[in-house]
């Protein structure tokens, strides 16, 4: 019987809330137990009166601090903007299997919008383990990067900061310059599914994470299940436990 | 003092009142790292079918107003893979639990009963909001002669406790009710979830974009509909009624019993609170104590009484 001893259930202090960009906040939490994570686990983070809780990718963890990237979408993010520090939170976490990189291994990171929140913090521990990576992501216009990360390129489909265009257009790119082994990337679904397509043809492992509707995010209402081909047969995974994160190959993309 | 917070009722015995509803608390230990699963009244398994499930495809849950719509379509492991790697851990765990299944005929659920009472499995609750695939996928629980049929044939080979987990998607809930009755179950459920759709749209560069999601409604919502349905068939049935739909505190729980449940289900609270159910053990029991109350029988006399 696999009874998981971490504890999982948490209330946590808000130590911090900022609006980042237009369009994005960044809220930092202070879990009174301690807290581990890998980048690609995620939090899921209850709103009062709703009855599913929200999941949001960690985007960071310092000193048992934990910062999510967040888009103000709904009444959910709605609250979670409205928050003040000081303020008390319940979530679950850390959920999910997360990102396995191999510091030995170059390793290209993309983010698309929101979507760069679990690669910025997979991006911190690969260079905390001194490995080799590079970060590109990819926004609508400049008024939407976050001001608190940095990146090693930009692109915007509008050209008003960095490159010009979609991130998509630079993948090709950036793998015959930078050749990387591995390419690990988080955003919409359809940016997801070109990336692997683009590194399937470079034969380059890809891995992606993906987001699904969820209610339990501990893997038993089935949910947020999604298809997988393994060795030739089709196979249900729920993106809540044995996601969020995947190969991009094994995906039976929609 | 002690206070006694065990159900007695025929065949539906049970330490505590609270336990979990079919399809939200997993088979068996999923929960354990937020609920000590043995302190429940009980767990009611995710539906098991004979063969394994793979369910519907893409979008199946989606939130709505008070609670969430589901059409999962009972992805479940299949009843082998839960007798072999599901139940000698429930049993070790020493938890009570209720097998709830699903069939496609009546011949299906029989089988499965077999199983069941193969293996010693005290009890089971028959989800028969399933489509029956003979009938033209109309569910056994919505047509009286259907479902006593079914129920007579299931108690033929289970000797366990039988529970018919009701539908409120029917006409006359009291026909169906009494149709369990009669042909034996020991008590029955209720509800399961209300049929339902929640369509979102938007309007985006020139573009409706819509999200359908349609299946059943579960959560807060279905509260008032869940104790109208106990409310009826309470007062005409002489086995037990297990109170199921939208319970999320102890208040709930009273309305429940006040209405005549004898047992309550907590569902879709599971996945907002994930240690609720322990939570209203301990709440109750906190109740029983503080205010003098021996046993859930004294207090339920008083909730139904004044
Ligand atoms: C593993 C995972 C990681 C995520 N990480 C981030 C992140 O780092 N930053 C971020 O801004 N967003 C993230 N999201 C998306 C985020 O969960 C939704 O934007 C949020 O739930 C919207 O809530 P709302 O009430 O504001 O919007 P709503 O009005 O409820 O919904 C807006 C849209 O959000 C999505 N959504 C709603 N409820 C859920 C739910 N329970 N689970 C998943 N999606 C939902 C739906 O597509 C819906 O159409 C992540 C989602 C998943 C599954
Ligand atoms: C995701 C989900 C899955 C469910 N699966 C089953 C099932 O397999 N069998 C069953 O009899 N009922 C199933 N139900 C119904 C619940 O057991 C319960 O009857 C219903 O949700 C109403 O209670 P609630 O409002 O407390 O959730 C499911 C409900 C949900 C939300
Ligand atoms: S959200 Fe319940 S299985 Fe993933």
């Amino acid at each position: 019987m696999v009874v998981p001893k971490q504890k999982k259930l948490h209330k946590a202090k808000i130590t911090e809330i900022s609006q980042v960009s237009k369009t994005l906040y960044y809220i930092k939490f202070k879990p009174e137990s301690l807290f581990e994570s890998k980048p690609g686990q995620f939090v899921s983070i209850l709103c009062p009166n709703h009855t599913l809780r929200r999941p949001f990718s960690i985007a960071s963890l310092e000193n048992n601090e934990i910062g999510v990237l967040f888009k103000k979408k709904g009444s959910g993010t709605e609250y979670m903007a409205g928050l003040k520090i000081g303020d008390t939170i319940d979530f679950l976490g850390a959920l999910g299997n997360g990102f396995k990189f191999d510091k030995d291994k170059k390793s290209l990171l993309i983010g698309a919008g929101v979507g760069v929140a679990p690669v910025y913090y997979l991006k911190k521990e690969i260079e905390k383990a001194g490995g080799d990576n590079r970060l590109i992501v990819g926004f609508m216009t400049k008024d939407e990067v976050p001001s608190c990360m940095s990146f090693d390129e930009i692109a915007t489909n509008d050209g008003s900061l960095g490159l010009k265009g979609s991130i998509l257009d630079y993948v090709e790119q950036e793998i015959i310059s930078y050749k990387p082994d591995v390419i690990y990337s988080c955003g919409p679904h359809i940016v997801l599914k070109t990336i692997t397509e683009i590194a399937q043809r470079h034969s380059i492992s890809s891995f992606v994470a993906l987001e699904k509707v969820m209610a339990c995010s501990i893997g038993v209402c089935r949910g947020c299940v999604i298809k997988l081909k393994k060795n030739g047969t089709t196979v249900n995974a729920s993106v809540c436990q044995d996601g969020p994160v995947f190969r991009g190959d094994e995906v039976l993309w929609q | 003092m002690a206070v006694d917070l065990s159900v007695n009722k025929g065949k539906l015995k049970l330490k505590n009142p609270i336990l979990t509803a079919s399809g939200t608390f997993g088979y068996n230990f999923e929960y354990a790292r937020f609920v000590d699963v043995a302190s429940l009244g009980g767990i009611v398994t995710k539906a098991i079918s004979l063969e394994p499930r793979p369910g519907n495809d893409w979008q199946r849950i989606c939130e709505t107003y008070g609670g969430m719509i589901n059409s999962i379509g009972l992805e479940n492991v299949g009843v082998k893979k839960f007798i072999e790697e599901k139940l000698p851990f429930l049993i070790k765990g020493n938890v009570n639990f209720i097998v709830n299944l699903a069939g496609a005929s009546i011949d299906e659920y029989v089988k499965l009963a077999q199983i069941c009472e193969e293996n010693k499995i005290n009890a089971v609750e028959l989800n028969v909001s399933c489509p029956n695939v003979k009938s033209g996928c109309l569910e056994f629980g919505t047509d009286e002669k259907v479902l006593k049929s079914l129920v007579s044939q299931v108690r033929a080979v289970f000797s366990g406790c039988l529970i018919v987990k009701l539908t409120p998607n029917v006409t006359s809930v009291e026909k169906i009710a009494l149709a369990a009755q009669e042909a034996g179950a020991d008590a029955v459920s209720a509800i399961n979830t209300v049929k339902g759709l929640s369509i979102k749209v938007r309007y985006i560069n020139g573009k409706f974009q819509k999200e359908t999601v349609q299946g059943g409604l579960s959560g807060k919502a279905v509260k008032p509909i869940a104790l109208g349905v106990v409310n009826r068939i309470s007062k005409i049935l002489d086995i037990p009624v297990i109170g199921i739909g939208g319970i999320y505190s102890l208040e709930d729980v009273f309305e429940f019993f006040a209405v005549g449940a004898e047992a309550v289900q907590i569902g879709t609270a599971n996945f907002t609170h994930p240690d609720i159910s322990e939570r209203l053990v301990n709440e109750l029991k906190g109740f029983m104590e503080t205010n003098g109350f021996q046993s859930l029988d004294e207090l339920k006399e008083k909730l139904r009484g004044e």
